[in-house]
């Protein structure tokens, strides 16, 4: 079979005509059904779901507006944008999401056309950002530059992209749902939490994908089960035609919190659902939306290239030497940067995690500043990552010690990536209608409780997510440490889980059957839950346990607790005085 | 037929064009599965009422339309043959109780490719200018445009968007202008 499909060198995609009328259609559409809502013409319940379908929230201040960034890929042309609109229509910033979105919290509903139309000028949308339908596909932020990727997800994203988009059967699905898509031996893409994860294999030469379903955070969480171990590429569409098709018409609809897919597929169990799914797939394989190797080529041939200079392989290293010197460069240098396939080059991340200002949050001016590194630095590309950071992919090695004095000059090299103050949260409830609690004040006490850069690094990678409500958007589930806003009789309290992730590293001659989601795992509550103020106090104590069962620095918080369980965790945790339960712990456990 | 017709609105779109809805549905009695409709034309009955006494309707000499509800499992009115037999149906109408309830999708898309299905598709209940488009990708070639909704401008809604990426759904056919 021709490589092309799965070439490593692939990574803007660029918008055909095509691609273009549908987007500006979109936009005259959804600006006619706001017109007609503000004239009364569409009721309140009618109206609804239709701008859901196009990002909008109502949320406790205003609308919110979610903004689809396809599989986390963005160019600096389009953040300059996001960079305007966040100036113009909302009050200088954007929130990037756990699912590589950017949400605006402050626009107006008249204005939100205007909004979409100059999102149009850049290729940009907020087509099925919310409602129940196909949301935007989500992939690894290191894609197509990872040292440890086999096939690079981003042609994939692409088409599943185009066909999801619109898609005339399934815009009214019993549930939202998320498809992600890893090409790489770690899963940074999460695929086992998902509705659909596709992990893209090799089989006999031929590009394809294990189909993993039913996975999912929220009220109840679960890992995926493998329904097909390997879907050859052509065939990719049809299947995922198959299997959302089963999931329309037998997913439940009688109870929102019971119609995600995960529970069709534990309901029925996954042998049942993959049956049903390969039945309704027979009469659908070669069909229409089977994809050609001539529709793969011209999909992946709008993709730009970056050029990489192969003299890169030789530069002097830059970074020795100023690093042995300066340790806040030795720190940023050891954690924000990643290995790049390319000998020479490294991926930054841009940290969004400062302490102080709530993760994932970003300022136009600092969106603008990063849009000129990224011409600068890398192509003129960027991503955005899951973990609510952004990723400058393909910076030269000898560039590090200037990009990074510039990233800190604008706040945005805080070096704490997989550390315990690199803090996944949602909004919470200082923004978010449905939330319980606040969540970004809680991962400011905890970043405040971990100043010490010092001793953060001394932890070690350590995932703390926090979520505002069992929807579960900060991915506590899936954290090491794991924070819920619970409501209590009123009151904001927090349950605390351990041992949660979203994936382990899948080697090509494990057993598939018996590994679970790609190695995802959920955490378990570890017991009562806490006051807000308590928080940081049972993080450190935590942290404290871990340090004195480690057996070495390379032994992980993950992997202690895999070792020892959590029991010695909670028994330091409830026998620690600071956290001894004010009165009103029953209620709190109730 | 006229645009308007004994103060009716025309809110059936068929052929393309706007139309009088003449169809009526019937409900059988409480405790008599068995009731059928008189012989007139326009009768729209439940599936199971179908399935009950199909020979007997279809040597009517006013064939009945049959109503597919979300619930329904679509494979029943093809039967064991594995295909709809056309004789004796007038229209098949799928309903869509709330337009939120998109089983009634994947039901057309089930009667066109699956289950043979080539006469008359109409979509019926909460049908709205938003919803054509999507429905007339799916099979659907008539449509009971909802009270409140326009249904001029739900005949121009075909034309929302004139690109799709979906190669296995055809593209709405557009309008002929009414009459």
């Amino acid at each position: 079979m021709n490589a092309s499909p799965y070439i490593l060198s692939r990574y803007m995609y660029i918008y055909d005509p095509i691609d273009q009328q549908i987007v500006e259609q979109r936009v005259a559409q959804f600006s006619d059904q706001t017109r007609r809502f503000l004239a009364g013409e569409l009721s309140e319940d009618e109206f609804r779901v239709l701008r859901l379908q196009n990002g909008l929230y109502i949320q406790r201040h205003a609308p919110m507006l979610r903004v689809a960034i396809p599989y986390g890929m963005l160019r600096a042309d389009q953040l300059r944008t996001l960079a305007y609109i966040a100036r113009r229509w909302d009050r200088g910033y954007g929130h990037f999401s756990t699912r590589q979105n950017i949400q605006f919290n402050w626009p107006q509903l008249p204005d939100v056309p205007d909004i979409l139309a100059e999102l149009a000028k850049v290729q940009m949308h907020a087509i099925q950002t919310s409602g129940n339908c196909i949301r935007n596909t989500t992939t690894d932020h290191f894609a197509g530059v990872a040292p440890d990727e086999h096939i690079n997800p981003l042609v994939w994203c692409e088409l599943i992209r185009q066909w999801s988009t619109l898609h005339p059967e399934f815009a009214f699905l019993p549930r939202k749902f998320k498809i992600a898509v890893s090409g790489a031996t770690t899963d940074r893409a999460a695929v086992g939490v998902h509705d659909i994860g596709l992990q893209a294999a090799e089989e006999d030469g031929q590009v394809g994908f294990r189909v993993w379903v039913g996975g999912g955070l929220g009220r109840t969480p679960l890992v995926g089960k493998l329904i097909k171990p390997f879907v050859a590429w052509p065939d990719l569409l049809t299947y995922l035609q198959a299997t959302l098709r089963v999931y329309n018409l037998h997913g439940r609809r009688d109870n929102k919190y019971k119609a995600r897919i995960k529970i069709l597929v534990k309901d029925l169990g996954a042998e049942e659902f993959a049956r049903q799914v390969e039945e309704t797939w027979q009469p659908l394989r070669g069909g229409p939306d089977t994809i050609t190797q001539a529709h793969l080529d011209e999909v992946a041939g709008r993709f730009t290239q970056p050029s990489y200079d192969p003299a890169a392989a030789d530069d002097a290293d830059a970074c020795a030497p100023l690093a042995a010197g300066d340790r806040s460069f030795a720190r940023w240098l050891r954690v924000n940067t990643h290995p790049h396939r390319m000998p020479g080059y490294a991926a930054v991340t841009v940290s969004l995690k400062a302490t102080g200002s709530p993760p994932g949050d970003m300022t136009a001016e600092q969106m603008e500043a990063v849009a000129e590194l990224a011409e600068r630095y890398s192509f003129g590309e960027l991503r955005v990552s899951h973990e609510q950071n952004l990723i400058l992919a393909d910076v030269r090695r000898r560039d590090l010690p200037e990009l990074w004095r510039k990233l800190d000059a604008l706040g945005l090299a805080t070096a704490n990536v997989g550390l315990i103050t690199n803090i996944i949260a949602c909004p919470g409830g200082d923004f978010c209608a449905l939330a319980n609690a606040v969540a970004i004040p809680v991962a400011e006490a905890i970043q405040r409780r971990f100043d010490d850069l010092d001793f953060v690094h001394d932890i070690g990678e350590l995932d703390l997510n926090i979520s505002g409500c069992i929807n579960s958007c900060g991915h506590h589930h899936v954290g090491h440490i794991g924070i819920l806003g619970v409501d209590k009789a009123g009151e904001e309290w927090y349950q605390v889980t351990l041992g949660g992730r979203q994936a382990s590293a899948i080697g090509a001659s494990e057993n598939l059957a018996e590994r679970r989601g790609g190695g995802a795992a959920i955490g378990r509550i570890i017991g009562p839950s806490f006051a807000r103020a308590q928080v940081a106090d049972v993080v450190d104590r935590l942290v404290q346990t871990y340090l004195r069962l480690r057996d070495s620095e390379a032994e992980r918080f993950i992997d202690v607790v895999d070792r020892v369980g959590i029991d010695p965790f909670k028994t330091d945790v409830y026998a620690d005085p600071r956290l001894a339960k004010p009165k009103a712990e029953e209620v709190a456990h109730a | 037929m006229p645009e308007q017709q004994s103060g009716q609105q025309a809110r059936l779109i068929r052929g393309g064009e706007l139309v009088v809805d003449d169809s009526r549905a019937f409900q059988p009695p409480e405790g008599d599965g068995q009731a059928l409709p008189p012989d007139e034309p326009g009768w729209v009955v439940p599936l199971d009422t179908w399935l009950g006494a199909q020979d007997a309707l279809r040597a009517r000499s006013h064939p009945v339309a049959v109503q597919i509800s979300p619930d329904d499992d679509v494979a029943r009115l093809a039967g064991e043959s594995g295909a709809v037999d056309p004789r004796g149906i007038a229209f098949i109408a799928v309903s869509f109780p709330v337009y939120t309830d998109g089983r009634g999708y994947s039901q057309a898309q089930l009667l066109r490719q699956r289950y043979g299905w080539q006469g008359e598709l109409r979509a019926v209940g909460d049908v709205m200018i938003d919803t054509i488009h999507y429905q007339a990708r799916c099979g659907f070639d008539s449509f009971l445009v909802k009270p409140g909704h326009d249904p001029h401008r739900a005949l121009a809604a075909f034309g929302t968007f004139t690109q799709h990426y979906q190669q296995a759904y055809p593209k709405p056919v557009p309008p002929q202008r009414a009459a």
